[in-house]
C-alpha cells in the first residue's frame, strides 16, 4: 500500500508533469523568440525543478521502503471527515450565495448552520452567535468605515 | 541613525499608531494562544484592515499582532502543553512542568521577562544592523538578488524538519509555479490563465496566504483535532507572577546569550524562531551544571527563559534581511513582505531612504509591542486565558468567516473565495501528508521578485549567465546556496549507498 510520503511525491509528479506540457505551450510574441529570457524560460525551469524533485522523493521512498514501511496514515475518523467535506461544501454555498441574497442574510444563514454543523445544538446560542455578530459586523463596515458590502442582487 | 530612531519613535508614538500597536499585541496574543494558530495565520487575518490604513500603521499593527502570537503560544504552551507555533515548542520542555507543580504565574512571568528582553536586545541589535546592512547593499545588482533569493529558498527548506527537504523544496517550486500565473508584465504575454480573464492579474497573495495558513489550519483542527483543550470546569490556577531576586539572578545570563544568539539564528534566511529556541535550549542545558541539567524538562527555570529569549531575539532578527534586501528569512516575514508590496512599498536598501517613516517605524514599534506585551498583557494572562476554553464551534465558524470575508472585502469577487476554498482543500491534503506550507508561501512572494530580477541580470549580461560567477559576491552567494541544498541531497546518497 502506498504509504503518504509516496503519494504526495506522485502528487507532486503529476502536477509538475501536467505544469511543464503547459509551460511548453506559452504562446511567445514574435519580440520574444530570439530573447535570452522570455515569458516562458522561468516556467519552465520551475517544470524542470519540480519533476526533480519530485522524482527524488520517490526515489527516496523506493530506497526507504527496503527499510521501513515510510510514514504511516494520520489517524483521522469518518466524523471528522464528514464535518470537514460538509464544511468546505458550506463555504462554497455560502460563496455562491453572498451576492445573490446579500450580506446579511448570507452570513447569518452560514455561520447558524457551521455552528450546527460543528454540533452546537442549542437553538439560543446558534441565533446568538451568528445574528448579532454579522449585524455588528455590517454595521462597522457600511456605517462606520464606508465599506460597501453586497446588499443582495435579488432585493435590490 | 538618531534621526531615524526620533522619526520612528514620532511615528510610533502617535496615539492611533500606539492603539494599533496595543491591539496587535492583543489581538495576536488572543490568535497565539489559540493551539493550532500561528503568527502567520494572525498576521494573514489582520491583511485586510491594515489595507484601510496607512503602510507605516499596517506595519507597526502587524508587528505587534507578531509578538502577540508568540507571546500567545508561550502561554498556551506553558498552561495546556499545547504551544500554537513551532517556535514555541521549546518552551512547553520546562514552562508545562513548571505549570503542573502550581507555577504557572511565575513561568508565564519569566516567559515574559525573557520575551521582553529577548525583544529589547533584538530590537537594539536591530537598529545597528540593518542601517549598516542597508548601506552595503545598495551595491547589491540583479545577479546578486538572484543568488540572495535562491539562498533563501534553498535555506528554508534545508532548515525544515528533518526527512521533510524534498518536501520543503517540492512545496517552494508549487509556490513559484503558483506565481508564474497571469500577464507576465515584461511581455505581456498570458500565462497559465487558461482563458480565464479573473486569472489575468494572477493569483492574490493574500488568497494563498488565507488559503494555505488560516482556512487550512481551522479545517485541519476539524479533521485532526490533535491539539489539547483546556478543561472548562476545572478553573485555570495561574498562582502569583512574582519572581523573587534569587530566580532573577538565575535566569538573568542565560537571557543575556539566548537573545544574542537568536538574533543571530534570526538574521539567517530561513533558520527562525523555532532553530533559535530549540539551539538556545540546548546550549543552556549544556552550560549548566550537571546538577542543574538534570531539572531541564522537569521544571528548569532557565530551560524556560532560554527558548523565550531566543525566539523574541530571533523573530527581531528576522526583520534584518526582510528590511535591508527585501527578503523575507521564514514566513511570517513572507507575508509581511507580501503586504508591503501591495502597500506599493518595495522593502529593500532603498526603503531606508524612499519610506523611512516605515522603516524606522518597524523597528521602534517592536520594541513598544515588548513594552505592552509586559505592561498589559502579562497581569491579563488569567482573563486572556479564558480563550483556552472558547467553544471549537463558535472558534472555527469565525476564523473560516473572518478568512473569507477578509479576502472578499480586498477583491469584491467570488470568484476569488470559489478559488480560495480550492488551495484550501490542496492545503489540508498538503498539511495531512506532512507537507511543510511556509516555503510555498515564500516561493510564492519570491517568484515575481526572482523573475525580474533574473531577467534584469540577463539583459544585462547579454543573456550570458556567467553574471551569476563573475563577481566574487554574487558567486559566494551561489555557492552558499548550492551548499545549503547539496548538504540534505548528500545526506541521501549516503543514505542510498548505505542501503545498496
Amino acid at each position: 500500500m502506498l504509504n503518504r510520503d509516496t503519494l504526495g511525491a506522485l502528487i507532486f509528479l503529476a502536477f509538475f508533469t501536467a505544469y511543464a506540457v503547459f509551460a511548453w505551450q506559452i504562446p511567445l510574441l514574435p519580440f520574444e523568440e530570439m530573447d535570452a529570457v522570455n515569458s516562458a524560460s522561468i516556467p519552465k525551469v520551475y517544470a524542470v525543478l519540480g519533476l526533480i524533485f519530485s522524482l527524488l522523493a520517490l526515489l527516496a521512498q523506493a530506497i526507504k521502503r527496503q527499510h521501513s514501511s515510510g510514514a504511516g496514515w494520520p489517524d483521522i475518523n469518518r466524523r471528522s471527515i464528514g464535518q470537514t467535506a460538509i464544511l468546505l461544501l458550506l463555504m462554497w454555498v455560502y460563496t455562491a450565495l453572498l451576492e445573490p441574497i446579500g450580506f446579511l442574510l448570507a452570513t447569518s444563514a452560514f455561520l447558524s448552520a457551521g455552528f450546527f454543523i460543528m454540533g452546537e445544538r442549542r437553538w439560543r446560542v446558534l441565533l446568538l452567535a451568528s445574528v448579532p455578530v454579522v449585524v455588528v459586523f455590517w454595521l462597522i463596515m457600511t456605517k462606520l468605515l464606508g465599506i460597501y458590502l453586497v446588499p443582495g442582487e435579488l432585493w435590490s | 541613525m538618531l534621526d531615524g530612531i526620533l522619526l520612528g519613535l514620532s511615528t510610533a508614538l502617535q496615539w492611533q499608531n500606539l492603539l494599533y500597536v496595543i491591539a496587535g499585541c492583543f489581538v495576536g496574543t488572543f490568535i497565539g494562544m489559540l493551539p493550532g494558530l500561528g503568527p502567520i495565520t494572525a498576521i494573514a487575518l489582520m491583511i485586510p484592515i491594515t489595507y484601510s490604513i496607512d503602510p507605516s500603521s499596517g506595519m507597526i499593527l502587524m508587528a505587534g499582532v507578531y509578538y502577540g502570537a508568540i507571546f500567545g503560544g508561550s502561554t498556551s504552551s506553558i498552561l495546556i502543553n499545547a504551544p500554537g507555533v513551532a517556535g514555541t515548542v521549546a518552551s512547553s520542555f520546562d514552562g508545562y512542568p513548571l505549570a503542573k507543580q502550581g507555577m504557572a504565574g511565575k513561568a508565564l512571568a519569566i516567559a515574559a521577562w525573557a520575551s521582553f528582553t529577548g525583544g529589547t536586545i533584538g530590537a537594539l541589535l536591530l537598529m545597528l544592523a540593518a542601517p549598516t546592512l542597508a548601506k552595503v547593499s545598495l551595491s547589491f545588482q540583479s545577479a546578486d538578488y538572484v543568488a540572495l533569493m535562491c539562498l533563501g529558498l534553498t535555506a528554508i527548506a534545508a532548515f525544515s524538519n528533518k526527512g521533510t527537504f524534498l518536501k520543503a523544496m517540492m512545496m517552494t517550486v508549487f509556490g513559484l509555479t503558483l506565481s508564474s500565473v497571469g500577464i507576465d508584465p515584461s511581455s505581456g504575454t498570458e500565462r497559465f490563465t487558461f482563458g480565464n480573464t479573473d486569472l489575468l492579474d494572477g493569483i492574490s497573495f493574500l488568497l494563498i496566504a488565507m488559503s494555505t495558513f488560516a482556512l487550512a489550519e481551522a479545517l485541519r483542527n476539524v479533521l485532526k483535532p490533535e491539539v489539547k483543550q483546556a478543561n472548562s470546569e476545572q478553573p485555570m490556577q495561574i498562582g502569583s507572577i512574582r519572581l523573587s531576586k534569587a530566580e532573577v539572578k538565575e535566569i538573568s545570563p542565560a537571557i543575556g546569550r539566548s537573545s544574542i544568539l537568536g538574533f543571530i539564528i534570526g538574521v539567517l534566511p530561513g533558520a527562525g524562531a523555532t532553530i533559535a529556541s530549540f539551539m538556545a535550549y540546548a546550549a543552556e542545558r549544556n552550560l549548566a551544571p550537571k546538577a542543574l541539567q538534570e531539572k531541564f524538562g522537569k521544571g528548569a527555570l532557565r530551560g524556560l527563559a532560554a527558548p523565550e529569549s531566543a525566539n523574541n531575539a530571533a523573530c527581531t532578527g528576522s526583520f534584518v534581511p526582510l528590511l535591508t534586501l527585501g527578503i523575507p528569512g521564514s514566513g511570517t516575514t513572507a507575508i509581511m513582505l507580501g503586504a508591503l508590496i501591495a502597500y506599493g512599498i518595495q522593502p529593500g536598501p532603498m526603503l531606508m531612504q524612499d519610506n523611512p517613516d516605515v522603516f524606522w517605524a518597524v523597528i521602534i514599534s517592536m520594541y513598544l509591542g515588548n513594552i505592552v506585551l509586559l505592561i498589559l498583557n502579562l497581569p491579563l494572562i488569567p482573563y486572556l486565558a479564558r480563550v483556552l476554553i472558547m467553544p471549537k464551534a463558535i472558534l472555527t465558524m469565525m476564523i473560516l468567516f473572518f478568512s473569507l470575508i477578509g479576502v472578499y472585502l480586498v477583491s469584491f469577487n467570488t470568484f476569488d473565495l470559489f478559488m480560495m476554498i480550492g488551495f484550501a482543500l490542496i492545503a489540508l491534503i498538503l498539511r495531512l501528508l506532512a507537507f511543510p506550507m511556509a516555503p510555498l508561501l515564500l516561493g510564492f512572494i519570491l517568484g515575481d521578485m526572482i523573475e525580474s530580477n533574473f531577467r534584469r541580470a540577463m539583459m544585462t549580461s547579454d543573456g550570458s549567465l556567467s553574471i551569476f560567477w563573475d563577481k566574487p559576491l554574487t558567486l559566494g552567494i551561489m555557492l552558499l546556496a548550492i551548499v545549503v541544498l547539496a548538504m540534505p541531497l548528500l545526506s541521501f546518497l549516503r543514505l542510498r549507498k548505505t542501503v545498496m
